[in-house]
């Protein structure tokens, strides 16, 4: 480690040397009193105005000692801090925050002036509530923050800033409210956030994989949400959370399968709808990983499943058909995941045309020319639109989908409900952050199930959830 | 993982339980004591029930069944003996592996499947064997309400075409065919001899003997409601209804309209019997790796020898699986009361083993 010393020009220079990127500027002063000045800042993060208005103006007529608390005294930005090695100031500079050099100094000063190129904050598109808070993260952690601060406006809650990213130095807060969040959960994600080895954080999904006890796993192990209003309710719930500078996905643990089927909205509308409303998406999800499945297996091992007069129809329309059902049903599969992929890369204004192609020109011209049946068709798109209820598992259960009309179109029900008893033993036996992912299905926790996929009215809510751990179970009085 | 909680274990006695009795044994024992096969069902669901009391009046002991035998006789007939119960656990899964294994072939498919078609369940049991037993806890949580689900859809749909009158006369077969149906029943109950693998895996609880006891006995009486309506809905051709669970509610109106919505209760019911099938095995080589010590390596090497024992059985066996049910049932039936209702009552006279206060 080394550190700054009292030659303005050898201490410049080894900072240069240290930063040699060719927008790392310096920009040289002298102050009324004689004593030479330099600013060494990053130019496209640094806000140069501030730095002119807080730093050189404020330091002209400085005509004091050569010391850095003085100086720091003069200079009128609210964010400043003390520096003495040569490592720490380049890591500032980096940052967006100018450092400011002088001649026979004692340590370098710092000054907050970083240039923020934000969003504004918008309405995240993946979580879009009827009913209820807009807010959503931006790319900023600071901001976001922010938003979780304004919310939480209590001396329990701690956010530790951690880095994370041998070159990206991505900032990484860690959230939780002391006394309520389960217990040593917040200990275990800093232990594994620090053993981070990794080069580049480009977003906090990266984290992911380093907070799963199961790392490689098709299961979801931790939570995600893009809403302030939604990470507060998890914080206050006893859960542990995480903001990654860069990304508005915030991510929470321990995370509990049941999470993905809660929307905000639930607990802002009565709870017999919103109650109604989690059946519905459990019932959507389950339609469309099974729907493409069963009608495949139906087809080919056991047409008894269809009632006689859905038959008769299924049977005139595939009459046809080149391709066996589990081929037709992929090939339709395949396009429409293909048209979904297209549909999020491409520019919206193709997008019209897109759905102009995709619905009739594919969908209509192939039914009339007899590549595909109009039930596959339908099926697909039934299943398509299931998957979106339940946005958060799109990842996850797509692939499901995939898998079990492979495991239909090949064994037929009985493999269905192999591969089905296998997910879900699968799922009861994840652990993540010392909570059971099934909870509180499995293992059953009574009082938990009043707001799983039931939702009890508020007063009838007054603990926190057992399954995730709190040591502070009461909520309401 | 945690330890089995008391309410796993009641859920599996009441609701997980009962599904492996549902397949054949309603019509093996029509064959064997006809209008009277309720009566061997409520003996076998008695001593059933006394056995699963005995054994879990051992929980309160806290250790498992290796340690607890050691404490008594000795490491090498711990072993042993440990052994012999692991080898009858593997035996005991032949009647309800094959008895699947025929289930699914018949109602699962319109034509005979091939083999390929089953395959798939011997990866399945080798995963679940090769996993720890205190696993299956949180299991039995999520295949208790599928199994009553299951169970009850099916009575519902066909409680409209029964006639309990088919019960009637009570009495008419007579003692022999009491006494062939209660003996030849002993295949398809070997739950005492499961809980003996958990001992020390489950965690205790005031009373746990009487609730496990009083669990099994309304699992006994779900069953018996059951066999009752596959009665009364096939009255004198019951004998000839193979898979009655599959085939009890097949009469609804409702099925000319909706299809065979009956379907997804039987669904539900295979998947908890696929669980429930694998259990005997599962229990065994558990049973194997606590008294040898060897979990790393003993668990995944018995649980894939014996999933290949078992395919290989079930392939060659395709055409005699009747065969097979007929050695189980009438010639080795005793092994069946030996292990599963003498040896909790042995283990409990032991002195040895007991908790120091």
């Amino acid at each position: 480690m080394k550190f700054v010393s009292g030659d303005l020009a050898k201490t410049r220079d080894a900072l240069k040397k240290l930063l040699p990127a060719e927008d790392i500027l310096t920009f040289p002063f002298r102050a009324a009193g004689g004593l030479d000045f330099c600013a060494v800042f990053a130019d496209p993060v640094t806000d140069k105005e501030l730095l002119g208005e807080q730093v050189v103006r404020a330091l002209l007529p400085y005509d004091g000692p050569h010391r850095a608390e003085e100086i720091a005294k003069r200079v009128t930005s609210p964010e400043l801090r003390i520096e003495r090695t040569l490592e720490g100031l380049a890591k500032e500079v980096l940052a967006g925050n100018p450092v400011l050099l002088f001649s026979d100094m004692d340590a370098a000063v710092v000054v907050g002036t970083k240039k923020l190129f934000l969003r504004s904050i918008s309405e995240p598109s993946t979580d879009i509530a009827v009913k209820g808070p807009r807010e959503g993260f931006i790319e900023d952690v600071k901001v976001n923050t922010s938003l979780v601060r304004r919310r939480l406006k209590t001396e329990e809650l701690r956010i530790e800033m951690l880095e994370v990213g041998r070159r990206s130095q991505t900032t990484v807060a860690l959230c939780y409210l002391e006394g309520t969040a389960a217990d040593g959960v917040a200990d275990e994600v800093r232990n594994k956030l620090r053993e981070i080895d990794i080069d580049f954080v480009a977003d906090s999904s990266y984290l992911t994989h380093f907070l799963s006890a199961r790392p490689y796993s098709l299961i979801k192990q931790v939570g995600s949400t893009e809403k302030p209003d939604i990470f507060c309710a998890k914080l206050a719930e006893g859960r542990v959370g995480l903001l990654a500078d860069g990304s508005p996905i915030a991510l929470t643990v321990p995370y509990l399968f049941v999470e993905d089927f809660q929307s905000s909205e639930d607990y802002f509308v009565p709870a017999y709808r919103a109650t109604f409303t989690r059946l519905l998406r459990l019932f959507a999800l389950l339609v469309a990983i099974y729907l493409p499945a069963f009608y495949v297996a139906a087809q080919l091992f056991k047409l008894q499943l269809f009632p006689i007069r859905l038959l008769l129809t299924i049977a005139g329309s595939i009459r046809d058909i080149p391709f066996s059902p589990s081929l037709e049903m992929l090939i339709v599969l395949f396009v429409l995941e293909i048209l979904n992929e297209a549909s999020v890369r491409m520019p919206k204004y193709v997008g019209m045309a897109l759905s102009v192609v995709g619905a009739l020109v594919l969908g209509e011209t192939a039914v009339s020319a007899g590549f595909v049946s109009t039930p596959a068709i339908i099926i697909i798109a039934f299943s398509g639109i299931g998957l979106y209820a339940v946005p958060n598992l799109i990842e996850e259960t797509s692939v499901v989908r995939l898998a079990m009309l492979l495991i239909a179109g090949s064994v037929g029900t009985y493999g269905i409900i192999l591969a089905t008893g296998f997910i879900l033993y699968r799922l009861v036996t994840t652990e993540n952050f010392g909570s059971p992912l099934f909870a509180p299905f499995a293992p059953t926790v009574g009082r938990d199930l009043r707001d799983s996929v039931l939702k009890y009215n508020m007063g009838s809510l007054k603990k926190r959830p057992v399954s995730i751990g709190s040591p502070n179970r009461r909520r309401m009085k | 993982m945690s330890k089995i909680s008391p309410r796993q274990l009641y859920f599996f006695l009441a609701c997980v339980a009962p599904v492996g009795k549902l397949v054949l044994l309603p019509t093996h024992l029509a064959n064997i004591a006809g209008n009277d096969f309720l009566y061997p069902l409520l003996v076998q669901y008695v001593i059933g029930a006394a056995a699963v009391f005995c054994t879990l009046l051992l929980v309160r002991r806290g250790k498992t069944l290796p340690v607890l035998l050691e404490e008594v006789c000795g490491k090498a007939v711990s072993r042993i003996l440990c052994t012999l119960l692991s080898l009858f656990l593997f035996y005991a899964t032949l009647v309800p592996l094959l008895e699947q294994k025929t289930f699914v072939q018949s109602v699962f498919y319109d034509t005979l499947p091939s083999l390929a078609a089953f395959a798939p369940f011997f990866l399945f049991a080798a995963y679940l064997m090769a996993a720890p037993l205190e696993r299956q806890g949180r299991m039995w949580d999520l295949l208790a309400p599928v199994a009553a689900v299951g169970l009850a859809g099916i009575l519902v749909l066909s409680f409209g075409s029964a006639d309990y009158g088919a019960l009637l006369p009570a009495v008419s077969m007579g003692f022999k065919s009491f006494s062939e149906g209660t003996m030849s029943a002993t295949s398809w109950f070997y739950d005492s001899a499961i809980l003996l693998t958990m001992l020390g895996k489950v965690e205790e609880e005031k009373g746990i003997a009487v609730k496990g006891m009083l669990f099994y006995l309304l699992g006994g009486a779900a069953v018996g409601l059951f066999f009752a309506t596959f009665c009364a809905v096939f009255a004198d051709t019951a004998v000839n209804q193979l898979f009655a669970f599959s085939k009890t509610s097949k009469y609804f109106a409702g099925i000319t309209v909706l299809g065979r919505i009956d379907y997804f209760f039987i669904f539900l019911l295979a998947m908890v019997m696929a669980f429930y099938c694998v259990l005997p095995a599962q229990a065994g080589v558990d049973l194997l790796v606590g008294a040898f010590h060897k979990p790393r390596f003993l668990g995944p090497a018995v649980a894939v020898l014996l999933a290949a024992a078992y395919f290989t059985v079930s392939v060659s066996l395709d055409y005699r699986f009747g065969e097979l049910v007929k050695a189980v049932t009438s010639t080795s039936f005793w092994v069946f009361p030996v292990f599963t209702v003498l040896a909790p009552v042995l283990l409990l006279a032991l002195r040895g083993g007991r908790r120091e206060s």
